[in-house]
């Protein structure tokens, strides 16, 4: 057999498949946020990338942050923004460019924060897991019981981050009498 | 394990499939007479009025902004919950009980607050 | 699960959770009142929090006599944490002080403004006390939403709304940055504790090529916090856009808590790559001294003026952690306090100078305040004297300190530097005292300047410690030096 100038790529697995079309879904989402003309079509796609995001959580075992995710995310914060927009005279309708004066510099910027960090992430030998995750359940157990014993300065720390985020709430949003 | 998703996957190929098949099978093959009727949205019978995208009163934000603290903190109790079993022996629940107790005195305190600020009001 | 191994000290917590429980009782008071329709205790609110804040100070004061405590790896109560929890606590006190008669008149919605004060000074607390990159970013994320919010308190003023969508926005932007780098200082090393994120980095097994990408991204994260050129362009907006009292607190219990944190990372979780971080440090002080300085030589609105004041002032103190000594660490924390008395002061003169309905006052109503109001003149003049660096304030021995540790830690270069700038610092602060005692008022300028005692126990509290610890700045160093060194050693 005569030798191919490139190997050819083995064909991708399911698992590698699914992913494929997660990212895809994940990048056509995040360019819908910045390319679409219309504010409420952004919040739309900033909703199919969180989306996308939930399902990589998902590829990549991490069952919890995926539910955390859609529920938080996909559930929630998209609402909230959606709200946000109808909440502002003269976003919903007509459409606004997306560029400005500094699109170019921004794409330049872009540009190479994407080389340096794929670049960057591609050259390593990155440490693969010795066995598969087992039981879903065990994992979010630990989870929990690191809440309680070893994580539970940040757990404690986070309920006060919530009483300020819904003390600043009132602040913000509350109608004045 | 991912494979355990496989039903889950299955499912949502289908779903968009069959939402592909409900919307694009009739514009293929159904007639197309339109009038003017016929071309407005369907509200059960009822002459739209005005657009359906609206500029919301701000009482949305503020009950959406609290919405997804509470939901976070839901997301914690969940595993939460798993860790019961694990510290159930010996003073380990109170190891258990402890933190969430503080964790929900926080919250459910902030929650009074809102309350009684008339945060919750509709009015 | 082995429950023996875990070490919950509940002291360690102890200033924190005494802040928490206060912001609760405020938010009671305030509920209360809204039920009884009863303004008195309404009013009580700011004194609620000014309690917590005294009682806080007993708490930290009981607690200097208590030895190191550690909880759980995750935070840590040593002389360095209640330091800086000292400095947030003056910051706090000093802002209820001058906010009691201020916020009421920018937004009726005072109980939620004290219960704020606290809770972001318990999460600045925490910047302190923590010794976890994860405990780190949840303490970050407290303070900076609690400010953003504070920034935007007056809702119908399109410059504090400015403000607050300014810092809201980079400040989220840094949080992102911040995260990213612990991310890849976790993804190099495996931990997110300071004591094993130094055994793994010192470790020859570990690839360390992530953590300094980490290392950059950390910096930026905290650069923005403690407003480090170039990552201060936030500063004089949202320092003249926030309310006054929320400007003066912001500016120092920040910079205490944004640095505290800066140190601790640094210093005790990466202490083995100082040949990288310390000259990037070095190059970063040298840039925010000397910009932040030049800046403000061209402000006329004098909340701008402090603004880029206080982004030179970072400079100084970053110094400090480029020396990389204890020295620096002790002498920061000098002046941290220092610059808390100082710069509240002035900020609490500021709020005396602004016109009704105003937030800010112009260089200009400073003129012939000599002649006007002398003691005014004469106080604010200190505090000025003071922030340039004149003995014998506090400012002049938190200068001291802070370059003689540059000197020691082998930094002549940058001491001289900064000596150079505290000349050119000195050219403005010292055009505001001309201002004052050579300018004739003229109509405009004679304005109401309508005082009221809370203000003036402030004032008078920040001017005390301005001087005392000008005069006697051992009271300070020598309840804290022991402490830092066993802080560091740690490691």
């Amino acid at each position: 057999m005569p030798e191919l100038p490139i190997p050819i790529p083995p064909l991708p697995t399911l698992h590698e498949s699914v992913f494929m079309a997660i990212a895809l879904l994940t990048v056509v989402g995040a360019f819908l946020v910045v390319a679409a003309r219309n504010l409420f079509h952004n919040a739309l796609g900033l909703a199919l990338t969180f989306f996308g995001v939930a399902g990589v959580y998902f590829v990549a075992e991490a069952e919890f942050v995926g539910v955390a995710q859609v529920l938080v995310y996909v559930g929630a914060i998209s609402t909230l923004i959606t709200f946000a927009i109808m909440l502002t005279r003269g976003m919903m309708y007509g459409a606004t460019s997306p560029l400005n004066r500094q699109a170019g510099t921004a794409a330049i910027i872009a540009a190479t924060v994407f080389v340096v960090m794929a670049g960057l992430l591609g050259s390593l030998p990155w440490p693969v897991a010795e066995e598969p995750i087992v039981d879903g359940q065990i994992v979010i157990a630990n989870l929990g019981v690191g809440f309680v014993t070893e994580f539970v300065v940040a757990f404690l720390l986070l309920a006060v981050l919530l009483l300020v985020a819904l003390a600043g709430a009132i602040v913000l949003a509350q109608d004045r009498k | 394990m991912a494979q355990d998703y496989f039903p889950l996957l299955v499912f949502i190929v289908v779903s968009i499939v069959f939402a592909f098949i409900a919307i694009g099978l009739p514009s293929i093959l159904g007639p197309r007479r339109k009038n003017q009727q016929k071309q407005e949205p369907y509200e059960s019978g009822i002459i739209p009025f005005q657009d359906a995208r609206r500029r919301f009163p701000i009482k949305y934000y503020l009950v959406a902004m609290l919405f997804i603290l509470f939901d976070i903190e839901v997301i914690f109790l969940y595993p939460w919950a798993g860790a019961l079993l694990p510290l159930r022996d010996g003073y380990g629940i109170w190891l258990a009980l402890v933190p969430m107790g503080v964790f929900l005195f926080i919250l459910i305190a902030g929650l009074v607050y809102e309350w009684s600020k008339g945060a919750l009001e509709w009015e | 699960m082995n429950n023996a191994s875990l070490e919950l000290n509940i002291v360690a917590l102890a200033p924190a959770a005494s802040m928490v429980i206060f912001a609760l009782l405020v938010m009671a008071v305030d509920v209360f009142a809204r039920g009884t329709r009863t303004q008195p205790v309404r009013a009580a609110t700011p004194w609620v929090a000014l309690l917590g804040v005294l009682v806080t100070a007993g708490v930290c004061v009981w607690l200097l006599g208590q030895p190191v405590t550690t909880f759980q790896g995750m935070a840590i109560l040593d002389r360095y944490s209640l330091g800086i929890a000292f400095v947030v606590l003056v910051a706090a006190g000093l802002s209820i002080l001058v906010s009691a008669r201020y916020i009421p008149r920018v937004n009726a919605q005072v109980g939620e403004y004290y219960a704020l004060i606290l809770l972001i000074s318990a999460g600045m607390m925490m910047m302190g006390a923590a010794t976890d990159l994860i405990v780190v970013f949840l303490a970050l994320e407290t303070f900076s939403l609690g400010l953003y919010i504070l920034a935007g308190l007056r809702r119908s003023d399109a410059m504090s709304s400015e403000a607050a969508m300014k810092y809201f926005l980079l400040g989220a932007f840094a949080s992102g940055f911040f995260v990213y780098g612990a991310a890849l200082v976790y993804g190099a090393t495996g931990a997110t504790q300071f004591e094993q994120i130094a055994a793994m980095a010192t470790n020859p097994a570990t690839d360390l090529t992530f953590i300094y990408p980490g290392i950059a991204l950390l910096i930026v994260g905290f650069g923005f916090k403690v407003s480090l050129v170039p990552f201060h362009m936030w500063t004089p907006d949202v320092y003249q856009g926030a309310p006054t009292p929320v400007t003066a607190f912001m500016s120092a219990a920040t910079k205490a808590a944004a640095f505290a944190a800066f140190y601790r990372v640094f210093l005790v979780a990466l202490p083995s790559q100082q040949a990288v971080w310390g000259p990037a440090l070095a190059t970063l002080a040298v840039l925010t001294m000397t910009l932040g300085n030049l800046a403000a030589l061209r402000q006329s609105s004098l909340k701008r003026l402090l603004a880029y004041s206080s982004i030179s002032h970072a400079g100084y103190i970053l110094v400090g952690l480029a020396a990389g000594s204890i020295a620096g660490v002790e002498a920061s924390l000098f002046y941290l306090l220092s610059y808390a008395f100082m710069n509240i002061g002035a900020f609490a003169v500021v709020t005396l100078l602004e016109k009704q309905g105003e937030m800010d006052a112009d260089g200009a109503r400073l003129r012939g305040l000599g002649q006007r109001k002398p003691l005014l003149a004469a106080v604010m003049a200190i505090f000025m004297f003071s922030l340039a660096g004149v003995p014998p304030f506090a400012g002049f021995f938190a200068k001291f300190f802070v370059f003689a540790a540059a000197v020691q830690g082998g930094m002549s270069w940058l001491a001289a530097i900064a000596m150079l700038n505290s000349a050119i610092g000195a050219y403005y602060y010292l055009r505001v005292t001309v201002v004052m005692y050579f300018n004739a008022p003229d109509a405009e300028t004679v304005s109401e300047v309508k005082s009221n005692w809370p203000l003036n126990v402030g004032i008078g509290v920040a001017l005390a410690f301005t001087i005392l610890l000008g005069v006697f700045p051992s009271l300070w160093t020598t309840l804290m030096e022991s402490g830092v060194v066993t802080a560091l050693a740690l490691r």
